[in-house]
């Protein structure tokens, strides 16, 4: 865990691999707290199992007079314990003889946010930072002689940074813990004060406001002084870390800057938040509690809302319509109709390098001529053979004109009627070609 | 820092002027957590008074510390909270009232309304008054339609400034004396809630409290009007809240 004690998804995954889980029921809470007690008055740094034993009944005399098989459920907590890692077997002789067991880290902080009130007071804080000064001050001469050396920077600098400084920082934001856990205490107090003796109270409450508004506001001017003082230190032996070149360094570093920030950000936060609260309170007892001193009119309220105290009524209320707000709009474009881009009908013309038909034809039926045809129905029946079915009898007239074109064409009154193919009739000419004195 | 308004126009200058006179206008009460608001109408509060006389209203004052507008014309439209609304508010005062939520810096949930309204009235009778035409209707339903009803006049109220819906950024852990996400339902209750026991507050009887009220126009009493048999559709205003559809909305008197 602690390898990714940075990284929360990390954390998370390894908790749900591990299953890990507590379950601490208030005999096994009792039993470690006084495991924990008789530790520090016979100055024990392990039991043996009698003493854990004697120390569990004890703990079910009190708890839970009566208990029975006292032995077989020592034994069971004792178990319970070690797999939550709350015990932990120090004498590593296994089966050979009994075993000697110590409370973990684990059950120690669980016993001392019980029993230690580390609350964070004007002294306690003072004391605390002005260390933290003097260490962070020997800390940054250290880093001032250690050059680019990266096992001085490990054991002038590094070291101290991550051990001592950190444990001195933490041990102010736990006493921060402390204090918001009491301020808490406080409100249930002054819930608890106002409900045995509503009017009488008015003295304490104020008392216990305004102590700890007077806490908050020293402490917080202390932090806002001492962080300043601390972290123009820090920033100092950041910029030697940063030219040492050491990573470890920069890290520890930037650690400790980033729970300096935490600890100032705290005090303001917490005075801001207690503010607010001290306003409410002295607004409910100035509003509430002096103005109605036998603390009737909860009751009176209650018969009102029954019904029980007069006729229903209902409160009168200002209800002026919303005024119509004309919305400042871009007047509508006019909407254009839909058209296609404007094209000339008729095409221009262009020049075409494409074959000239009256040009073919007039090939076709010269060398019809020149082959030897002289009537029409032969030099229509040469050049007809060359198109189309369907395009025949148009052709025919072409070939007529253009046989008149090129040859001299002779009929007689009647000129008679000759098939060019099966479907084709047409009045028969002789042609002669012009070279033999025909008219053009 | 108080200001010194030399005149009235001084006052309606004020850059914090039109929205303030917008809110109480639509009947919102104004208490020291409206901290601009209230400030501008402390400082003005002489030339206001007679500024809303003129339109036939009062800008009332109150020792607790809030501001509302009392129509006494019909020059501005005034309304009348409806029956919902006035037992919701009923049972906010009385938590606001109570030491635990000074434990809580005024916090409550929607949940400690319904239980509060469940202790002082009974489950039926919430039911009773909060769904009248309903006959037969099962439990479970009727149950849901209340808390929904709650809820809208919890809404309604909020907009009146009797409560604060409470909202904290994303990723902010809610503090006892701090606050709560929205989505938790959670209030933070305002001093203008003592208006609904203004009629108990005094030593006089509450017969005797309730006519002064009423000739003073601070209430009208009603008949024993369930909560949604009074009329639909003249929900006006900020107090306005939109219905479930089903025909139960929770209306306002207008006069």
């Amino acid at each position: 865990l602690s390898a990714h004690r940075h990284d929360p998804h990390r954390v998370l995954a390894v908790v749900a691999e591990r299953r890990l889980s507590l379950e601490l029921p208030t005999l096994d809470l009792g039993f470690v707290i006084a495991l924990h007690v008789r530790a520090q008055r016979a100055q024990l740094a392990a039991f043996d199992e009698q003493q854990l034993a004697d120390i569990f009944a004890e703990v079910c005399t009190a708890l839970e007079p009566g208990a029975e098989h006292l032995k077989k459920r020592a034994t069971y907590a004792i178990a319970r314990l070690r797999e939550q890692r709350m015990l932990a077997r120090v004498d590593g002789h296994g089966l050979v003889r009994t075993g000697e067991y110590a409370l973990t880290r684990l059950a120690t902080g669980i016993v001392e946010f019980f029993l230690e009130e580390d609350v964070l007071t004007r002294e306690s804080l003072t004391l605390l930072t002005a260390t933290l000064r003097t260490t962070l001050a020997e800390v940054v001469a250290a880093a001032e002689g250690a050059g680019t050396v990266v096992e001085t920077w490990q054991r002038a600098v590094v070291g101290p940074l991550r051990v001592t400084v950190s444990e001195l920082v933490a041990g102010i934001e736990r006493r921060q813990r402390g204090l918001d856990l009491q301020q808490e205490e406080f409100q249930a107090e002054i819930r608890r004060l106002l409900e045995a003796d509503w009017f009488g109270a008015i003295e304490r409450c104020q008392g216990l406001l305004e102590s700890t508004s007077a806490t908050l506001r020293e402490l917080n001017e202390i932090l806002l002084r001492e962080t300043s003082m601390l972290l123009a230190l820090v920033h100092d032996l950041e910029e030697l870390a940063l030219g040492s070149g050491v990573p470890d360094a920069e890290d520890a570093v930037q650690r400790v800057i980033e729970q300096l920030d935490r600890i100032a950000a705290w005090g303001a936060s917490r005075q801001r938040a207690w503010s607010e609260y001290f306003q409410y309170v002295h607004r409910y007892l100035r509003d509430v509690v002096r103005l109605d001193p036998s603390r009737a009119l909860v009751q009176r309220l209650r018969d009102q809302l029954t019904g029980t105290a007069g006729k229903p009524f209902a409160l009168t209320i200002a209800g002026a319509v919303p005024i119509r707000l004309l919305r400042t709009v871009a007047p509508p474009r006019d909407q254009l109709p839909v058209v296609r881009p404007k094209a000339p009908r008729e095409k221009e013309p262009a020049a075409d390098d494409g074959v000239d038909p009256q040009e073919v034809l007039d090939g076709q039926v010269q060398r019809a001529l020149d082959g030897g045809r002289r009537t029409l129905a032969a030099v229509t029946g040469a050049v007809n053979d060359e198109v189309a079915e369907g395009e025949r009898y148009v052709m025919a007239g072409r070939v007529a004109q253009t046989a008149a074109r090129l040859a001299r064409a002779r009929a007689d009154r009647e000129r008679p009627w000759v098939a060019v193919d099966d479907q084709l009739v047409i009045e028969d000419w002789r042609l002669a070609t012009t070279g033999q004195g025909g008219r053009r | 820092m108080t200001r010194g308004f030399a005149m009235l126009q001084d006052v309606i200058m004020d850059p914090d002027f039109p929205a303030t006179d917008l809110a109480l206008r639509h009947g919102r009460h104004i208490d020291r957590d409206d901290a601009a608001r209230y400030a501008l109408l402390l400082d003005g509060q002489e030339h206001l008074e007679a500024f809303y006389r003129r339109y036939g209203c009062e800008l009332i004052y109150k020792a607790d510390g809030y501001f509302y507008l009392l129509p006494t014309s019909d020059a501005l439209p005034r309304r009348h909270l409806g029956v919902g609304d006035m037992l919701v508010g009923q049972a906010l005062a009385l938590l606001y009232l109570d030491p635990a939520s000074v434990e809580r810096g005024g916090l409550v949930t929607k949940e400690q309304v319904i239980e509060q309204l469940v202790t002082v009235l009974g489950g039926d009778a919430l039911i009773r008054l909060f769904l009248p035409k309903r006959r037969r209707i099962d439990e479970r339903l009727a149950q849901k339609m209340v808390r929904a009803k709650v809820d809208e006049a919890i809404r309604r109220l909020a907009a009146l400034g009797f409560a604060e819906a409470i909202e904290l950024p994303a990723g902010a852990a809610p503090r006892a004396a701090g606050g709560a996400r929205a989505d938790d339902g959670r209030l933070r209750l305002r001093p203008a809630l003592l208006r609904f026991a203004e009629p108990v507050r005094g030593l006089s009887a509450p017969a005797e409290a309730l006519a002064k009220l009423v000739a003073d126009g601070e209430i009208a009493l009603v008949d024993d009007a369930p909560a949604d048999g009074e009329g639909e559709g003249d929900e006006a205003g900020e107090g306005g809240g939109d219905g479930d559809g089903d025909g139960d909305d929770e209306p306002e008197l207008e006069t």
